[in-house]
């Protein structure tokens, strides 16, 4: 009966849709009807720019991993996987235009084990070369975290080690681009909650509430000196006084010291590419350190002293013959990229630490690559204790085995 | 009133923005050399300094603005850089 009844009443409403076009078709046909009038002003709107622009970009890198890890006195452990927290990431981006002045960026990403944020800002455009900017994102400290990071950029398939001590932090910014004659300077400035010094000497920013009230500055001005822009030379400075978390084991042991804890950061940065026909070469190169107050710091088993202080540099250099005429030798990229990092002797997490990396990219699209890389490192430890296993005079290399697809989509 | 070292970076800092902020607003000078670059020479330029240069018909007229919009927060790139860029991009939209 139900069913009867519905279809029924299908049919009449089949009806009336029929009729309704029909009497719309005829009353189109009539010039000047405000009908049609409609039709065609919501047609012409459809198609105009609006004020409003969303839209969804993002990255995903994957790949295998085969490594083996020598430890001086110990057998190699060797291990494969499809894919390891360090080189998989999924990044959805969220872009949020509204007119000319207004953009608002979101990037949640997942390493496979937990979702976390790249940035969530807003940046207003107030003026030609002066852009503000509020909310989380990545400090503008040097040029890797912020311009080379994402896997669809970088020439090889790990990120440089340490090159991330900087982080992304809640807090306001400015920066624009300048053009000054035939070069170029652009700057990069923010003020953040900062960083908190932790029981081991390390520091750890990122707090949506700041834990002192002391904030950090940050900056970078970057020098575009030929007028292709193919060259760009960057400094970079921080200074922020650091909190001290309740319970913390550390004292300080600058007796005429007032102001408490701090870290002062500063990096130089080069960035060279430029093409000799048929070949595109790409140098990139970035030199930090970082530098936080003598406190006698102290774990479960005893206290020590050691000058905090953190270097990091990378040095990178690729070939590809972008102008070849053969469409397979044209998509080929040869990368490699040396590292060396070292962290303060005497603390719980002191080493040296190099690192070379070799990759063959094969560039499917302008924002899809597939990499083969393999990589070396050499960590020697220079640590107080063996807490965080690096233990004083024990050398352990690293040898990955890497391949390696990333694509922005 | 003693000014501490956090706070002398923080006005030093303020008055840096505050110069550059004055600079960017009068604007700079730029040479007939830089503003007579197309969008395609500026796109080649710039673009590849990062990453590799994207092809114009990836995204349509309003999206390509607003990637116009997010690169030049990363790459700080001038006003007349990403105008270009962005009109030669959209260029392709309508060939």
């Amino acid at each position: 009966m139900n069913l009867q009844k519905a279809a029924r009443l299908a049919f009449i409403a089949g009806l009336f849709l029929l009729n309704n076009g029909t009497i719309i078709a005829q009353d189109m046909s009539q010039p000047g009807n405000p009908i049609k009038d409609q039709s065609i002003n919501q047609a012409v709107t459809s198609m105009l720019p609006s004020e409003t622009d969303f839209m969804m970009v993002g990255l995903t890198t994957f790949g295998f991993i085969n490594q083996s890890v020598t430890t001086t006195g110990a057998a190699a452990n060797k291990t494969n996987s499809l894919a390891d927290a360090d080189r998989f990431e999924f990044s959805p981006m969220f872009l949020w235009r509204h007119g000319d002045n207004l953009l608002v960026e979101f990037e949640p990403s997942w390493d496979g084990n937990s979702i976390g944020v790249n940035w969530a800002d807003v940046h207003y455009f107030i003026a030609p070369g002066l852009i503000a900017r509020a909310g989380y994102f990545v400090l503008p400290f040097g040029i890797y975290n912020k311009r080379l990071a994402a896997g669809w950029i970088d020439k090889l398939p790990s990120d440089p080690t340490g090159m991330d001590v900087a982080g992304s932090d809640f807090g306001i910014g400015l920066s624009g681009g300048l053009p000054l004659g035939t070069m170029k300077m652009s700057y990069d400035v923010s003020l953040t909650n900062g960083f908190q010094l932790n029981n081991d000497g390390t520091i750890t920013n990122g707090f949506v509430v700041a834990q002192n009230n002391g904030k950090t500055v940050c900056g970078r001005l970057g020098f575009l000196p030929l007028s292709n822009s193919s060259l760009e030379i960057g400094v970079s400075g921080l200074y922020g006084a650091l909190a001290t978390p309740a319970g913390a084991t550390f004292i300080n042991t600058n007796p005429t010291s007032t102001t408490g804890p701090s870290v002062s950061m500063y990096a130089v940065d080069l960035d060279f590419v430029h093409n000799y026909n048929p070949v595109q070469v790409n140098v990139k190169a970035q030199y930090s350190a970082t530098m936080i107050s003598s406190m006698t710091y102290a774990d479960s088993a005893a206290q020590f002293t050691f000058n905090n202080t953190i270097t990091d540099f990378f040095g990178q250099v690729s070939v590809r013959p972008s102008n070849s005429k053969n469409k397979y030798i044209k998509n080929l990229e040869l990368a490699y990229r040396f590292v060396d990092y070292t962290t303060p002797q005497g603390s719980s997490y002191g080493q040296n630490y190099t690192e070379s990396d070799i990759a063959l990219d094969y560039w499917i699209s302008w924002r899809t690559v597939l990499k083969l890389g393999y990589e070396m490192r050499a960590s020697k430890g220079t640590a107080v204790d063996n807490t965080e296993g690096y233990i004083n005079g024990v050398t352990t290399n690293t040898n990955n085995l890497i391949i390696q697809f990333s694509t922005e989509f | 009133m003693k000014i501490t070292g956090t706070k002398k970076m923080i006005t030093s800092g303020i008055l840096a923005i505050s110069v550059i902020g004055l600079i960017g607003m009068n604007g700079c000078a730029e040479s007939k050399k830089i503003s007579d670059k197309s969008g395609a020479q500026l796109w080649s330029e710039n673009c590849q300094r990062c990453h590799n240069t994207p092809a114009p018909k990836t995204f349509n007229d309003e999206h390509w603005k607003t990637i116009g919009m997010h690169m030049q927060t990363r790459a700080q790139l001038t006003n007349n850089e990403r105008d270009k860029i962005v009109d030669f991009l959209q260029s392709f939209n309508h060939l």
